[in-house]
This record gives C-alpha cells, sequence and structure tokens, in this order.
C-alpha cells in the first residue's frame, strides 16, 4: 500500500512540473532546459524558510513562488530577446548555475551533503505525517496546480500563446507582442515548478542538488514528449509513462546484476519505438517542429 | 486626405537598394494597386509599413503619427493589418481560434483573466464569438468553425487568413498576392470580398497583384515599382496603356478573366 502510495506522490509532483512545462513547449514552442532548476528553486526556499526561519509550509511555498517569479525574470527578460537556439542555451546556463550555487554554496545549502530532516507541513491544524496523509495533501495541492494550468491553458492567453508557437511572425502581424507573452509563459512555467519542488522536499524529507540536475530536466521533457505536448491531456499521460513504466519493468525476471542496465536499454527502445511510430506523443496533437 | 504616407524612404541589403527613396500617399476608403515585376521591391515595402523591416532612410506616417522603427505588433495596433503573400493561418489552430486571436480588444494578455469563474469568462468571449462568426460567414467559411486550418484548401486557408484580418479591425489592409495559387472561382470570391470591404466595411486597401486584369477591374489608383522605386503613378487604364510598363511587364499574362464592376 505504501508503495503505491509513493507512486501517487511522484505522479503528482511530476504531473505538475510536466504540465508547467508544457506551457512553454507545447503551448509557446519554447525549449527550455531550465526547469529543474526552477523545481528546485522551490524545493530549497521552502526548506531553507522552514529549517532555517522557522516558517510554515504554506508561507514559506508562496516566497518560493515569488523567488521563482523574480529569477525567471532574470532569465527571461534578457534571454527571450534572443532567438531560439540561443534561448535554449540561456535556459541551459541558468540551469548550471543554479545547480553549481546549490551544490557550493555550503554554508546556506550544505552543499553536496543535503539538507537533512525536513519537517512535514502542517495542514488545517493537522500535521501531514503520515504517507496516506503526505498523498492526500500531495495531489490536493498538486490539483490545484493542475485546474489553474488547465485554465491557463483554455484561456484566451493559452490560445494566443498556441498562434505564437504556429507562427509568431503571423501573431506580430496581428498586433501580439511576442516578447511579452513569451516572457509570461516563462514566468508562469517557473513559478508553477517551484510548487512541486516544496511538495518533493516536505515529502523525501532530504534534498541535495543532484535532484535538480540536467538530467532532472530532461526526465521532465521526456513526460511531455511521450505524452504529447500542446494538450492537457498528453503530459498526464506521459508522465503516468515515465513514472510507472521503470516500475512495471521491476517486475521483469532479470538477474540483479544487469537489472539495471537492462531496464535503462529497454525504457530507451521503447522510447524511440514510439517516437518513431507516434511522434506526437501518446496522447498529443501538436507535432513539434 | 492621404492616410498613409511614405516620404524618400530607402532599404538597401548588401549594398542592393531594395526601396529606393520611395515617397507615396495612400487615401482613405480606396483601393490602391501596388504593381511590379517580381524583385520591384513591392514586398519589401510591405515589410517597411508593417514594421517587419526598417527603413535606411526616410519617414512613414500613419494619420499624421510617425510609424517607422515601431515593433510590428504596435503598427497592427494602430490600425495597419496585414496578409501575408504565403498565408500564415495559425495551422493547428480551429477556424474559430484562428478568427478569434485576432480581435485586439480580448483580455489575451492578461494570464490571471483564466482565474476568473467560467461564466465571466463566457462573458467576455461571448461578443468576440459573435463577431468571429460574423467574419468566418462573410468570408464564407460557415460550417467549418472547428475545423483545423491546417485541414483547409489553400484557397480557403487564404480566405480564414483574411477573416483573421478582419477581425483585428484595422482601418488599413495590405494585401500581398490574394489571389496568387488560388482558382479562379475562389479569385472571384476573394476579389467580390475586397469590393465589399471597401463599400461596406469603409476600409482603406493597398494590394500587390500581378494580375493585370483584377488590378485593372477594382483599382482606383495604380503605382507601378520597379527596380526599388515608383517609375509611374496614375489611373489603373492610363498605367496599363503606358508602352513602358508594357516593355517591363512583358512576358506576363492576364488569363484570368474578371467580370466588370
Amino acid at each position: 500500500m505504501s508503495y503505491i502510495l509513493h507512486l501517487l506522490i511522484l505522479l503528482s509532483i511530476y504531473s505538475v512540473l510536466s504540465l508547467s512545462l508544457n506551457l512553454l513547449v507545447g503551448y509557446t514552442g519554447l525549449f527550455s532546459f531550465a526547469h529543474a532548476a526552477f523545481y528546485g528553486i522551490g524545493a530549497y526556499i521552502t526548506t531553507l524558510l522552514m529549517m532555517k526561519a522557522g516558517w510554515g509550509f504554506f508561507p514559506a511555498l508562496f516566497i518560493a513562488i515569488l523567488g521563482a517569479i523574480l529569477l525567471s525574470l532574470i532569465v527571461a527578460i534578457p534571454s527571450l530577446r534572443l532567438k531560439g537556439d540561443y534561448f535554449v542555451l540561456a535556459t541551459l546556463g541558468f540551469q548550471t548555475i543554479i545547480f553549481y550555487i546549490l551544490y557550493n554554496w555550503v554554508g546556506l545549502t550544505n552543499g553536496p551533503y543535503g539538507i537533512p530532516g525536513i519537517p512535514r507541513p502542517q495542514f488545517l491544524g493537522f500535521g501531514v505525517d503520515s504517507i496516506f496523509a503526505y498523498s492526500v495533501f500531495s495531489i490536493l495541492l498538486s490539483g490545484i496546480c493542475l485546474l489553474l494550468l488547465w485554465r491557463i491553458c483554455e484561456s484566451p492567453f493559452g490560445r494566443t500563446l498556441r498562434a505564437i508557437r504556429d507562427d509568431e511572425i503571423a501573431a506580430s502581424a496581428l498586433g501580439k507582442n511576442i516578447y511579452r507573452f513569451k516572457v509570461l509563459a516563462f514566468v508562469l512555467s517557473g513559478a508553477f515548478a517551484s510548487v512541486p519542488g516544496a511538495l518533493f522536499a516536505s515529502y523525501m524529507r532530504y534534498i541535495d542538488p543532484t535532484s535538480f540536475t540536467l538530467m532532472e530536466t530532461v526526465f521532465i521533457l521526456s513526460a511531455v514528449l511521450i505524452g504529447g505536448a500542446g494538450n492537457i491531456k498528453g503530459p498526464i499521460i506521459g508522465t503516468v509513462f515515465v513514472i510507472l513504466l521503470p516500475e512495471f519493468l521491476r517486475f521483469l525476471h532479470i538477474p540483479d546484476t544487469i537489472a539495471p542496465n537492462v531496464r535503462q536499454i529497454l525504457y530507451g527502445l521503447f522510447i524511440l519505438i514510439l517516437m518513431r511510430l507516434r511522434p506526437q506523443g501518446l496522447g498529443g496533437e501538436y507535432k513539434l517542429q | 486626405m492621404s492616410i498613409l504616407e511614405l516620404q524618400q524612404v530607402s532599404k538597401s541589403f548588401d549594398g542592393i537598394k531594395a526601396v529606393d527613396g520611395v515617397s507615396l500617399s495612400f487615401k482613405g476608403g480606396k483601393i490602391t494597386g501596388l504593381i511590379g515585376p517580381n524583385g520591384a521591391g513591392k514586398t519589401t515595402l510591405f515589410h517597411l509599413i508593417t514594421g517587419f523591416l526598417r527603413p535606411d532612410a526616410g519617414a512613414i506616417y500613419y494619420k499624421g503619427k510617425r510609424i517607422d522603427g515601431l515593433p510590428p505588433w504596435r503598427i497592427a495596433a494602430e490600425g495597419i493589418g496585414r496578409l501575408f503573400q504565403d498565408v500564415r493561418v495559425f495551422r493547428q489552430l480551429t477556424v474559430l481560434e484562428n478568427v478569434l486571436v485576432a480581435f485586439r480588444n480580448q483580455p489575451d494578455d492578461k494570464p490571471w483573466v483564466a482565474f476568473l469563474p467560467f461564466r465571466r469568462l463566457k462573458d467576455i468571449e461571448r461578443e468576440n464569438l459573435e463577431k468571429a462568426r460574423y467574419w468566418i460567414q462573410f468570408v464564407g467559411l460557415e460550417g467549418m468553425e472547428n475545423v483545423r486550418a491546417e485541414d483547409l484548401s489553400y484557397g480557403q486557408q487564404k480566405l480564414l487568413a483574411i477573416a483573421r484580418l478582419l477581425a483585428v479591425d484595422a482601418e488599413i489592409l495590405l494585401l500581398d498576392e490574394p489571389t496568387a495559387g488560388v482558382n479562379i472561382k475562389m479569385i472571384r470570391v476573394i476579389l467580390d470580398m475586397i469590393e465589399r470591404l471597401v463599400k461596406e466595411e469603409r476600409k482603406t486597401i493597398i494590394i500587390i497583384e500581378h494580375n493585370m486584369q483584377i488590378i485593372r477591374d477594382i483599382a482606383d489608383w495604380v503605382y507601378f515599382m520597379n527596380e526599388g522605386k515608383i517609375i509611374f503613378y496614375g489611373l489603373p487604364e492610363e498605367i496599363l496603356e503606358n508602352k513602358e510598363i508594357r516593355r517591363i511587364y512583358m512576358g506576363i499574362h492576364d488569363s484570368v478573366p474578371v467580370k466588370g464592376r
């Protein structure tokens, strides 16, 4: 039972991560390699405020979201003036910088040793201590994020983002300030990515910088691409797929000595076949250009 | 009185003058033809007017306000709309969404509007939905509201691009070869619509067109461009009977039959 609840918590966390990245990749047509950085910012700001300042989970989360907004503005304002590939490189640079700050600022983040003993949140006066309570809490908080993301994607704002994705020049000729829309999409994406960071930290009760590397961004991106970008259901399907497939592969009777590698190969092979047969992803409609 | 005025506008690419000291003025509520051989600088002139290119020299005024140097979205917001030669519809959006996205009065730049109650959001969209359906009907695409733009024929995509342009509610419409690549029946539909836009909606239209019969049929005034310069201007009949223009344009056939006004 704990195992299933653990998977549910992971699914709720990664659903928000993939859907918030989808706002950028699938709706706006912008590739970003900085998503794990915002995930990490959410985790670290919440953790530090809870542990060093004695704040509650929600006030700490609020500041974490503001921190993610501020940092995403710092990245977006100069880098979104750059064209396509250069913007991707700028996000890659930001991801690397955040990782090395978390890794090397030992006085604040405890560096590679990580931060253990992160407290669980209090919710409506109750401590969310058991795994069952945490799964309910995580699903509720993620559910609110997913609802808000869904409303944004389906709103006139989301429609204009899709228009920009399809043809920036045409959208510009209709009077749309492309730069402003892209900055807003990037900021929203970063802000939403900080929430699962806070959830992850208080669930695992331990964080270190290796949870927020470039590989983590690639993992979230794979959920979006496998599930399908540009709609709501695609990234959710993709998240279920990337979280559960390795778990299913555990049930294959493979000798322990080679099991991890074989699972990785099977996982990679499956993704290759899927991308060949269904490039728009399992539940997607939009083929990335 | 002219609504749009270009004064000594020039633009060069690698030392080659694409537009060379062009001065033009366009009257409101009229159809002005911009003709000339390929490479004459007509589309470059449209790029300059709509802000996709900045002139090297000269000035562009819209209703007395200088607009050269403004970004394309600002110029569009001022009231200058553009139909591209290669249609540029939003391929993955439906016909209805393509038109809806063009409205200037929608709250699409405010993501927090998404958090309003459903009913409030519906109210905001209701007026635009009605208008969008009107423009879709105006161009003859009714019944196709939920079809994705990429699934339309090329001619239908042109009509959709026109509907989208009309939804912008621009006062000046720059049409870059609106009949290129569409069949004769569709050409007739598009031309009728252009004439209705002037008569019923009082739009000002500047049209780039290679088909001389179309120009003769719909334009009130014509500018002829060659090698980046305006070399003739006048009434369509005067331009088309000019021997020099016929010489420059030799080899272009006017084969599409167009009904007279």
